[in-house]
């Protein structure tokens, strides 16, 4: 089908099969349409259908709310044409040329428990993918409808197999199926890479971590990146890693290896927010700071008035992202540029 | 006569918002710090309430949500930041800060709308 869209500044025309979501075939073919989440949550990328069908997707989709679907309002990374249609989308959009995502397939080689309610898993991919670290793909797996979306935690510039963290959520059916199944050798649908909370060696700055749990997973894979490219020989970096209990940590051996290649420049700090640091330190991986408190506050303490001159990168759930944004603007005196976030729901 | 009363401008407390209403409308008085701006009450990126996402610091108002930002004394718009903020002319008096108001500030949320013809090629 084709997909004219009025944005802002231009108009854009590109193709989309009934099956896609529009917001994936228009970025897959290098335009910047607005999105967030890119999973029915945000609402960013809204957009109005002028003419023409589309199925909606996701009826229930959080990110609808706010929107008048009575007058046609649609969210992008849902909605699936039906028929050619025009679309309104009320931002500016530009064309990219490089570093587009595009639709892959992969296949689940393994998976093990890091916690009682964490799961590390890896698939290999049929065909390698760039991408930067701190981006993520929305996984589609075959039983389940709607995509979900994982940030990799590995880093190679071209890779051949990615690795997620997955958090067991009560009721997820993407969780519960790899928690549950033996889901090696399943073949899943993924599309990426997606987002901009990314790090990127040139910009030669110093990094400064808040992760909520599974908003780890970004982290390291730019923790990954920048071992890689000896970066602490030259800047700074703080983490801070909130779980609930000593128990609900992982990565601790991973994060301890980066701290050893950084030779003092790398602090990681777990932040316990249901139970009293026992010790300033780990007792079995010494080499990571533990602290009681909610990971943004604990942030906060260490980071005010030294963050000059520093990129920050925050992920976890929308209620700590939103916190940390505020507290990193307010207290620790960033601007907007110096900030890169995701929220996942 | 649409100059109305709205505060004192001991009311609101340097780097911060205050909410008031006049006349059922509702706008908020950011002090920052240099000056003060008379504001609606939503970000006009989605609708987030500033009172409760709005920071200001170094006389720049973000909204926290998804950090679209404005210089508050120039209004220039920073980074990601697409559409201009609306404000209500402001003055002080004798300690009392009174706003210019002629009907009420929207982003095309409620009264209009962001993808309206009139409205989608000109804001």
């Amino acid at each position: 089908m084709k997909i004219a869209v009025q944005t802002k500044n231009r108009e854009f025309a590109f193709e989309c099969s009934h099956d896609e979501a529009i917001l994936h075939a228009g970025l897959r073919q290098g335009l910047s349409l607005p999105y967030e989440c890119a999973t029915g949550t945000c609402g960013t990328c809204r957009a109005r259908v002028m003419t023409g069908e589309v199925d909606i997707g996701w009826q229930d989709a959080p990110g609808l709310a706010n929107l008048k679907r009575d007058k046609g309002d649609v969210l992008m990374c849902q909605a699936r044409p039906r028929t050619d249609c025009l679309l309104r989308v009320p931002s500016n959009v530009e064309t990219l040329a490089a570093a587009l995502p595009s639709v892959h397939r992969g296949v689940i080689r393994s998976a093990r428990r890091l916690t009682e309610d964490v799961l590390h898993f890896e698939l290999s991919l049929s065909s390698p993918m760039r991408f930067e670290a701190g981006q993520f793909v929305i996984l589609e797996a075959p039983n389940l409808t709607g995509g979900r979306a994982y940030s990799m935690v590995n880093f190679h510039p071209e890779a051949d197999h990615l690795a997620f963290v997955i958090k067991r959520k009560p009721g997820g059916g993407f969780s519960d199926w790899l928690f549950d199944q033996a889901a090696e050798n399943v073949e899943l649908g993924l599309f990426g890479p997606l987002g901009s909370a990314v790090f990127r060696p040139e910009e030669d700055r110093n990094i400064l971590c808040i992760a909520g749990g599974s908003g780890i997973a970004g982290m390291m894979a730019i923790l990954e990146r920048a071992t890689q490219s000896g970066y602490f020989g030259a800047h700074w970096g703080k983490v801070f890693f909130g779980v609930r209990t000593l128990a609900d940590c992982f990565y601790l051996d991973e994060l301890a290896e980066h701290v050893a290649a950084a030779r003092g420049r790398l602090e990681v700090t777990v932040a316990l927010s249901h139970e009293d640091a026992p010790s300033p330190r780990h007792q079995r991986v010494s080499s990571i700071g533990l602290a009681s408190g909610v990971v943004l506050e604990v942030a906060a303490q260490i980071t005010a008035g030294s963050c000059d001159d520093a990129i920050a990168y925050v992920a976890g759930p929308p209620l700590m992202v939103d916190g940390a944004l505020k507290m990193l603007i307010a207290q620790a005196g960033l601007s907007p540029r110096q900030i890169r976030y995701d929220k996942f729901s | 006569m649409t100059w109305r009363r709205i505060c004192k401008a001991s009311d609101v407390a340097e780097n911060s918002i205050g909410k008031f209403e006049v006349d059922g409308i509702p706008i908020l008085v950011v002090n920052y710090g240099a000056g003060f701006r008379a504001i609606p009450p939503v970000c006009p990126h989605m609708e987030e309430p500033l009172a409760e996402s709005g920071i200001i610091a170094r006389c720049v108002l973000t909204c926290s949500k998804h950090l679209w930002a404005w210089n508050l004394q120039t209004l220039d718009m920073q980074g990601e930041t697409e559409r201009p903020l609306k404000t209500y002319d402001l003055k002080e008096e004798g300690g009392e800060l009174f706003a210019r108001i002629d009907g009420e500030l929207t982003y095309e949320f409620e009264a209009e709308d962001d993808m309206d013809d009139d409205f989608f090629s000109k804001s």
